[in-house]
């Protein structure tokens, strides 16, 4: 009878003691940055080994760095915002600060100095940082998604120049698959790569998804029938069946299987090639999306800084950027990533990490096309819904498996309507 | 000796106080709730508390990091105007119906067969459990390599005996990746079907079977009679947590397919997720995931008013 008591006194006890706070310092020791982790190991290396310590070592501040896995991130940063725990510096991308904007501090002042003091912004960015005339991200860099193609086969088939236009990789496309070595272009639910293209793809054929006002649902026109029908085309005769259900895995390992001539990607893949595949790196190259009837798009996909309103010391958080946005630290830490990331400060269009790889040359050229996704629409919660329903990329891929070009449309206008409670 | 109850009832003021104490925690009822407090309290905050406030969420047009606005069944309104969540409907019930089936009948069997006599039956038992124990997601990772384009070895085996001059899409066909996904299910489920029947199984006395055989009882007699009676209540409690389980699946279609090809995969819980985390519309997304309540409601209701029954 008497160990019933010692049991509860035991449990009651052990259970107080884990429930007891640690005590928290008055002054900022400690932040915490979080990102998702970098394809480019070096560069999450180089802040852990090489940014964090001197910047310890400058200001006493420990910067804890934080990585997410690849996909991560979103889910991550609502869990942040909805809690307001966690760390006090952000990693953002694409129309997040539009979808967080609650829960970021204004940092127009801070992008004024580096914008200021690194040549300027690029104009693109404003779209995606600036929410109601404040900024409330500050982009490092875009991972562009570009061309990524087999040289060796291209020239096998007798193309020596990459196609600059969609008709014309069509052309090469048919070639190339006939010797067995078929495009590889994503068309399932992955996170990027099926985006990269495929929004592109319709821009250049003139379609939109919706206009500026973000309620008129512009998808049901001819240019978006011709950008569906060419997309089929080049699916059934570039293609196969497999590329419906790719994730953003897929394309990689198929580049490297070498069952793929080519495929539209990040730098990543040149970059692991030159790690793991030296062979099948020293015959791939990138070029520039093709242009269609209504000029050349590339996707935006813009990395950013954003400090969460929770955090305890804000100024600290800024002081952090501004040093870390400060070209001593900046140009190092790009240059680790191997181009990967474009900057988008007018400082970096000729900075000596453009010098060290021509191949990623179309990564730095294709900043000046780059439009974020749902363009030319708003950046708000309708266009994340519309990114995360997949409208688009289901529109092309039901197409693909063979249904008309009429129904699809009809079926992703219905969907955009809704979304963008359009009447 | 006549004892007074004055004695035991009034003892001195200040042992009573201690004797109440001691006593409280030596009453069963007081104790059994002490020892429950924790696991209910653990089910009140991380069970309970999550499902009503993901009900107050489908009630509302909330967007992730924003207050919400009461916005009644309009979330649900929404739904029922949109032709993917049927789609996902559809999904969703062809998967659970054709997994638990697969499962119940592969189940049945592999119990049947673990409960015979034969050299190495243990360790055979423990490599049936190997699915159930493995991570879901490292599997789910196993077996995107196993229907992988490229590198498929199912791929792989059907060319190389010339079943097949072809790759097959397992995972770009929508026909084929909702099968891929039912059978990547069922390699999962079937142990769970397996080693609960068996524990029925052990329960039934050979000398039912002997006198059953000596009776003329041929097996699937003896199946029917004597195996099947004892197997209903647990086949139909196993099938109810199997049901469940299958029908809130998020981390196989999740790694597999994430929904694609064109949403031919996308289940309640994944569109769910799409909704709620990605495009950060936490309302539309608690109303898809409540969408799966009524259903599996009713079979929770039905299938334990049948076992009262019985």
């Amino acid at each position: 009878m008497r160990s019933r008591r010692e049991f509860l006194a035991t449990s009651l006890a052990a259970a107080g003691a884990a429930a007891l706070p640690r005590s928290a310092g008055a002054q900022t020791k400690t932040m915490t940055v979080v990102h998702e982790s970098s394809f480019i190991k070096q560069f999450d290396d180089f802040f852990v080994k090489t940014l964090a310590p001197e910047y310890q070592k400058l200001t006493g501040i420990k910067m804890n760095y934080e990585p997410v896995s690849v996909g991560g991130m979103l889910t991550r940063l609502t869990t942040m915002a909805e809690t307001k725990s966690g760390p006090e510096i952000t990693a953002t991308g694409l129309n997040w600060a539009h979808l967080f904007d609650n829960s970021l501090v204004d940092v127009t002042d801070v992008a004024g100095e580096i914008g200021k003091k690194l040549g300027g912004w690029h104009d693109i960015i404003h779209d995606i940082s600036v929410v109601k005339g404040k900024w409330k991200a500050l982009p490092w860099g875009n991972i562009g998604q570009l061309e990524v193609y087999r040289t060796d086969w291209f020239k096998e088939a007798g193309v020596n120049k990459f196609p600059d236009n969609w008709e014309d990789l069509l052309a090469a496309g048919r070639l190339l698959k006939k010797k067995g070595h078929p495009f590889g272009f994503e068309l399932g639910h992955g996170f990027g790569d099926n985006h990269g293209w495929l929004y592109p793809l319709l821009w250049s054929y003139g379609g939109r998804e919706v206009d500026k006002d973000g309620k008129t649902v512009l998808i049901d026109s001819s240019e978006t029938a011709a950008a569906v029908d060419f997309c089929r085309k080049f699916y059934k005769e570039t293609m196969f069946e497999d590329v419906l259900g790719w994730t953003d895995v897929n394309n990689n390992k198929a580049f490297f299987g070498e069952q793929i001539s080519c495929t539209n990607n990040a730098s990543s893949i040149l970059v692991v090639g030159k790690r793991d595949f030296p062979d099948i790196a020293k015959v791939t190259d990138h070029a520039l999306n093709p242009q269609g009837p209504k000029g050349r798009f590339h996707l935006l996909n813009s990395q950013n800084h954003s400090i969460m309103t929770y955090a305890s010391d804000v100024k600290a958080a800024k002081d952090f950027l501004r040093w870390l946005y400060d070209d001593k630290q900046l140009s190092r830490w790009l240059v680790s990533a191997d181009a990967y990331y474009a900057p988008f400060l007018h400082a970096y269009d000729n900075h000596p990490m453009w010098n060290s790889e021509p191949r990623y040359m179309p990564f730095k050229e294709s900043l000046k096309t780059t439009r974020p996704h749902t363009w030319p629409g708003p950046q708000n919660h309708a266009a994340s819904e519309s990114v995360a329903k997949y409208v688009l990329v289901d529109m092309f891929a039901k197409a693909c498996r063979g249904d008309s070009t009429k129904d699809v449309i009809a079926t992703a206008a219905s969907q955009l309507k809704q979304i963008y409670k359009a009447k | 000796m006549a004892v007074g109850p004055a004695t035991v009832a009034r003892p001195a003021t200040r042992a009573g106080r201690a004797f109440s104490r001691r006593s409280l925690f030596e009453r069963e009822g007081v104790f059994s709730w002490v020892m429950l407090a924790p696991g209910v309290l653990f089910l009140l905050a991380f069970v309970a508390y999550p499902f009503f406030y993901g009900i107050f969420l489908s009630f509302q047009d909330r967007r992730v990091a924003s207050a919400g606005t009461f916005v009644g069944l309009a979330n649900f309104v929404t739904l029922a105007h949109d032709a993917v969540f049927w789609q996902v409907t559809r999904n969703t019930f062809i998967y659970t119906i054709v997994a638990t089936l697969l499962k119940m009948v592969g189940g049945l069997a592999m119990a049947l067969v673990m409960n015979q006599a034969f050299r190495g039956r243990n360790l055979v038992r423990a490599f049936f459990l190997l699915p159930f124990i493995v991570p879901t997601v490292l599997s789910t990772v196993a077996w995107m390599w196993i229907l992988d384009p490229t590198f498929s070895v199912v791929n792989w085996t059907l060319r190389n005996t010339g079943l097949m001059t072809q790759n097959f899409s397992w995972l770009g066909n929508a026909t084929l990746a909702m099968w891929s996904i039912i059978v990547v299910n069922t390699w999962r489920g079937l142990p769970f079907y397996g080693i609960t029947l068996l524990a029925g199984l052990q329960t039934i006395s050979p000398d039912l079977y002997e006198a059953a055989a000596i009776d003329g009882a041929s097996i699937t007699q003896r199946f029917w009679y004597i195996t099947m009676p004892v197997l209903k209540p647990i086949l139909i409690i196993v099938t109810m947590f199997s049901v469940i389980f299958t029908f809130s699946d998020f981390q196989l279609p999740y790694v597999l397919t994430h929904g694609g090809p064109a949403n031919a995969t996308h289940l309640f819980a994944t569109y769910a997720f799409d909704i709620g985390m990605s495009a950060g519309v936490l309302g539309m997304g608690a109303a898809v995931a409540l969408a799966m309540l009524p259903a599996l409601a009713l079979l929770i209701v039905a299938l334990t008013l049948y076992l009262r029954r019985e």
